[in-house]
């Protein structure tokens, strides 16, 4: 009798806990780290919280480093190994899109009452491709701000405001500029890279061009685009030598050093020059005299994987991580959600109100599936026009090369 | 050999080719495939293209430039390596004070991980905080440095430099190890006959180590060849693709763009040049044992 008992309890026993086990979901979330800020500990915290919120849900965080993310993450993809919930950089929405590793979240969002409201608004279109929305904004950020020395403004006698406009800026950078001395003026760069093609697309923006028109066609020889291009070519003589295969990495250790008065980088750089001892304001962008400096947006957006047997519970997790009292605190770029970065920037940021407002004007990169043959292609024009080509001549090979990308 | 010894000489090959099978030629196989196939990340289902994709990237010019630049860039390192190589063995191979600390000095840049002696050349390289331009402008062999990663008439002789630093303790090894078999009392006979260090050098020495010369040639041929991580640190191809090869193409083409139908076209390629050097360097081997007495 006793061993019918034991044995009936411990059957018991183990239908439960199975029953149990068969509830708990496990999420696969993933996401890179571009700083030192501890963005993996602070995601673990929040994920605890969420963990607590659905006690039926456990999420396992993977932070990869910035450079191998993207790598990883394809991978992931092609060999059917895909995570749950990933943040995908804004230029390969329209790529995982296409390849249908990402699902639509238009319904979804309808339902939860999440709209392009409560996000910056370049960041909520670069979440939608081809009439469908894909993922909901993360985090953002804007190239470029403007890092200025102001030592060695002030040695100069430069009003750093006056370089917002394109003019002041060329005047600014030829008179802090003196080879002799190792000094220069403007940290252009031309590298191999996709924060080459962001610095360039602000140039184009702020003279009123665009990359590609409506139809999707390649607009880069528009007057404004190639304007840009040949404004940009002017500033050559002003940069440190080595424009082509030098990064924005390069151009923060000259600006570190006191060797460069002027670097462009994104907000995120600010944390790096709170702990240097440089005397440093910034500008936000430059444009012709009377427009307004238009940036390019940077960021990630929350996708969710067609191949995930969770999309109900990620979802959940996607909500929860673009909440207004949670993605200030899971970020290290600046949040997505408006609320959340009007609270992080204030503080964690200087001058909170002129990055809002970058982030307000600035434009999102082409939405193409074919984004990043684009941008390669961009880069090679870069190059060309850093490296003395024509810009009409070198906007028109480029744009033979996107056109014939269709 | 007997039916039953023939089996069993399959038997015991078996685990080997099937190793080679699944982790070599399959790989080859599976490129070649897909090289025939217009895939990408956004179009993931194969649509057979045949050599359409092999046409389209003979026509296209940046074709012509990898093949260049791969060209310039293993003959290059090849020859200045071997050279380094074989100078360095010959100073190695006297007997001088303080001989087995420099034949493990020499090993240095062999041992350090690529990534890093790439790195490493890129800080020297850096046209404001470099080395290299800092001793160039104190000796007042130039004014302000020269960028030599970022022009194109510079950045492939750069890397080639750095690499043939990488490389060159490898070939050194390999011809120490050859000297000590050259035969001295032939060494010995040259110089009685009265010939001078270079004659017995040209004469007795370099024909004495042929055979690994050889070997050693077509060996570092296939590493450069296939040699990735110090061009895609120090310039990633660029600038403007004065030092983009086969590897770091393959890798952006299928990595960087998602493109790995094209990628697959330029693995076709290494591969057939690859199989050119494997075959050279057996058929050298082979020749090399039947010439060696029994």
């Amino acid at each position: 009798m006793k061993l019918t008992t034991l044995l009936a309890a411990t059957a018991l026993t183990s239908l439960t806990f199975s029953a149990t086990a068969q509830e708990k979901i496990t999420l696969k979330f993933w996401d890179n780290q571009q700083t030192e800020s501890g963005l993996s500990q602070f995601q673990q915290e929040a994920v605890k919280r969420f963990e607590a919120e659905n006690p039926n849900i456990k999420v396992e965080v993977t932070t990869i480093p910035y450079p191998e993310y993207q790598q990883r993450l394809l991978t992931a993809v092609q060999g059917g190994n895909a995570p749950d919930v990933s943040t995908l950089d804004q230029i390969w929405v329209g790529a995982f899109a296409a390849a249908g590793a990402v699902m639509p979240l238009d319904e979804q969002a309808k339902a939860s009452g999440l709209s392009a409201d409560a996000f910056f608004k370049g960041a909520w279109e670069s979440a939608n491709y081809d009439g469908k929305l894909w993922g909901i904004p993360f985090n953002v950020d804007v190239w470029s701000f403007s890092f200025v020395n102001n030592a060695l403004f002030k040695e100069a006698g430069i009003d750093p405001a006056s370089i917002a406009t394109f003019e002041g800026l060329k005047a600014a950078a030829e008179k802090l500029t003196d080879e002799s001395k190792g000094r220069y003026g403007i940290g252009l760069f031309g590298h191999k890279g996709e924060d080459t093609v962001v610095v360039m697309n602000s140039f184009i923006f702020s003279n009123g061009g665009k990359v590609l028109d409506d139809a999707g066609k390649c607009a880069l020889t528009s007057s404004e685009a190639v304007g840009a291009l040949s404004y940009l070519q002017s500033l050559v003589p002003y940069a440190p030598k080595g424009i082509m295969n030098a990064d924005s990495g390069a151009m923060r250790e000259l600006f570190l050093n006191g060797s460069l008065a002027l670097e462009f980088w994104p907000a995120l750089e600010q944390p790096t020059l709170q702990k240097s001892k440089l005397d440093w304001d910034f500008v936000v962008g430059h444009a012709p005299e009377g427009k307004t400096p238009i940036g390019t947006y940077g960021g990630w957006n929350l996708a969710i994987y067609e191949s995930s047997p969770n999309k109900e519970a990620a979802w959940k997790f996607v909500q929860f991580m673009t909440r207004e009292d949670v993605n200030g605190a899971v970020v290290d770029l600046i949040p997505a959600n408006v609320k959340a970065a009007k609270t992080f920037l204030e503080a964690n940021r200087k001058g909170a109100d002129r990055i809002m407002t970058h982030l307000e004007n600035a434009a999102p990169r082409p939405l193409s599936p074919r984004y990043l043959e684009v941008s390669d292609i961009e880069v090679t024009l870069a190059q060309d026009v850093y490296g003395g080509t024509d810009p009409k001549q070198a906007a028109e090979k480029a744009c033979a090369a996107i056109d014939a990308l269709n | 050999m007997t039916q039953r010894e023939t089996w069993l000489a399959w038997l015991f090959a078996a685990p080997a080719l099937l190793l080679v099978a699944v982790f070599m030629y399959y790989p080859m196989v599976g490129t070649f495939i897909e090289s025939l196939y217009s895939t990408s990340f956004i179009s993931p289902v194969p649509k057979l293209e045949g050599l359409a994709a092999y046409r389209r990237i003979l026509a296209d010019p940046a074709f012509a430039t990898i093949v260049w630049n791969s060209l310039v860039w293993t003959v290059g390192v090849v020859v200045l390596q071997n050279l380094a190589g074989f100078g360095a063995a010959l100073l190695l191979n006297q007997k001088l004070p303080g001989q087995g600390i420099m034949r493990s000095l020499v090993l240095l840049p062999w041992v350090l991980p690529g990534v890093v002696a790439a790195i490493l050349w890129r800080f020297m390289y850096d046209p404001q905080l470099g080395l290299i331009n800092s001793v160039l402008i104190s000796l007042g062999l130039s004014d302000h440095g020269v960028a030599w990663l970022a022009e194109p008439q510079t950045a492939m002789a750069s890397a080639i430099v750095a690499a043939v630093w990488k490389g060159f303790p490898f070939s050194c090894i390999v011809y120490l190890a050859a000297l000590q078999t050259v035969d001295q009392e032939q060494v010995e006979a040259a110089t009685i006959d009265g010939a001078g260090p270079v004659r017995r050098l040209f004469d007795v020495v370099l024909p004495g180590m042929r055979d690994v010369i050889v070997i050693n040639f077509i060996l570092t041929t296939i590493l450069t060849f296939n040699y990735f991580d110090m061009i895609w640190v120090l310039t990633r191809g660029g600038p403007q693709n004065a030092t983009h090869i086969f590897p770091t193409r393959i890798y952006e083409l299928g990595f960087g763009q998602f493109r790995f139908g094209e990628a697959a076209v330029y693995g076709v390629f290494s591969i057939l040049v690859l199989a050119l050097m494997i075959t050279l360097y057996f058929i050298v081997q082979r020749r090399a044992l039947r010439r060696k007495p029994a």
